[in-house]
């Protein structure tokens, strides 16, 4: 349990108390001290209270632990530990160039104002899914949209890595496409080996995760 | 002697906020996709209605002494 959780947990256990007190205690909220005494511990703390939990529940459902809680995104989890450079997921986890704490979320969120709200409301219905629905293999789930550059671009645009590499510039005009999502990254011979959970079974794995 | 209505009322909204806050609690505790669910829709919907029992026992109570 981080430091967050354990004073979290402790505030919302003060304001339990606090309003458990009151509501057996409601005989003092017939003099004006215990007026606002019941105003504050039955409207304004559990109304922090509730705030703070929410900005933690969606802190937290920006993790990768979160995200690879469901057993059905455990494979999702196990590619990112794939011993070849040539899995985008795979060198971008290990090499750090995403918090491997943050992985999912980092790649897989909409870049815009209420991205991560509508990523919450796709995962409400993935959940929905697991207990009430037909759950798919890992092979077989698929994005809603064809995965969008600007998630990719946006760190790399601008890098001298991205801009002056040679296979980038094959085509005149190739980067433009890029930057316009006419051409996606992940076009076929690009950086087209991504999760590939369906072949997870002939793959080697970097050993850190034996080490976990 | 009975217990006056606003009382009764302030006894359920405290209940309410002190069940929901606990489910809240409980669900710091999880890490899981059902923690999220449950913490919105169980425990966010307890604390808010628990509130408004409070807020309304203000207002009908503030009504009724103004009759």
């Amino acid at each position: 349990m981080n430091t967050t959780v354990t004073i979290l947990s402790l505030f919302t256990a003060v304001v339990i108390i606090l309003a458990v007190l009151t509501a057996f205690r409601a005989q003092l909220t017939r003099v004006p001290g215990g007026k606002v005494l019941a105003f504050v511990t039955l409207c304004i703390l559990p109304a922090l209270a509730v705030w703070t939990g929410l900005h933690e529940q969606l802190e937290r459902s920006t993790s990768t632990r979160f995200c690879l809680s469901c057993h059905v995104m455990a494979d999702f989890g196990r590619s990112l530990y794939v011993d070849d450079k040539s899995y985008l997921p795979a060198s971008h986890f290990q090499n750090n160039r995403v918090p491997r704490d943050h992985a999912c979320f980092t790649c897989h969120t909409d870049y815009t104002m209420f991205g991560d709200y509508r990523a919450k409301w796709r995962g409400m219905h993935h959940v929905w899914v697991q207990y009430f629905g037909t759950i798919p293999k890992p092979e077989n789930i698929r994005l809603y949209t064809p995965y969008n550059n600007r998630e990719c671009l946006h760190c790399h645009l601008g890098a001298r890595s991205f801009e002056e590499t040679s296979s980038h510039h094959k085509d005149p005009g190739m980067l433009a496409k890029v930057r316009a999502n006419q051409l996606s990254c992940m076009s076929s011979n690009c950086h087209d080996i991504v999760h590939e959970v369906g072949t997870l079974s002939q793959v080697t794995f970097w050993k850190q995760e034996e080490e976990k | 002697m009975t217990t006056p209505r606003i009382e009764r009322r302030i006894r359920w909204s405290g209940i309410l906020i002190g069940l929901g806050l606990t489910i809240q609690m409980l669900m710091l505790l999880w890490i899981h996709p059902l923690s999220f669910m449950i913490f919105l829709l169980v425990g966010c919907p307890m604390v808010g209605i628990g509130m408004l029992v409070y807020l309304y026992s203000l207002a009908s109570h503030a009504a009724g002494e103004s009759k």
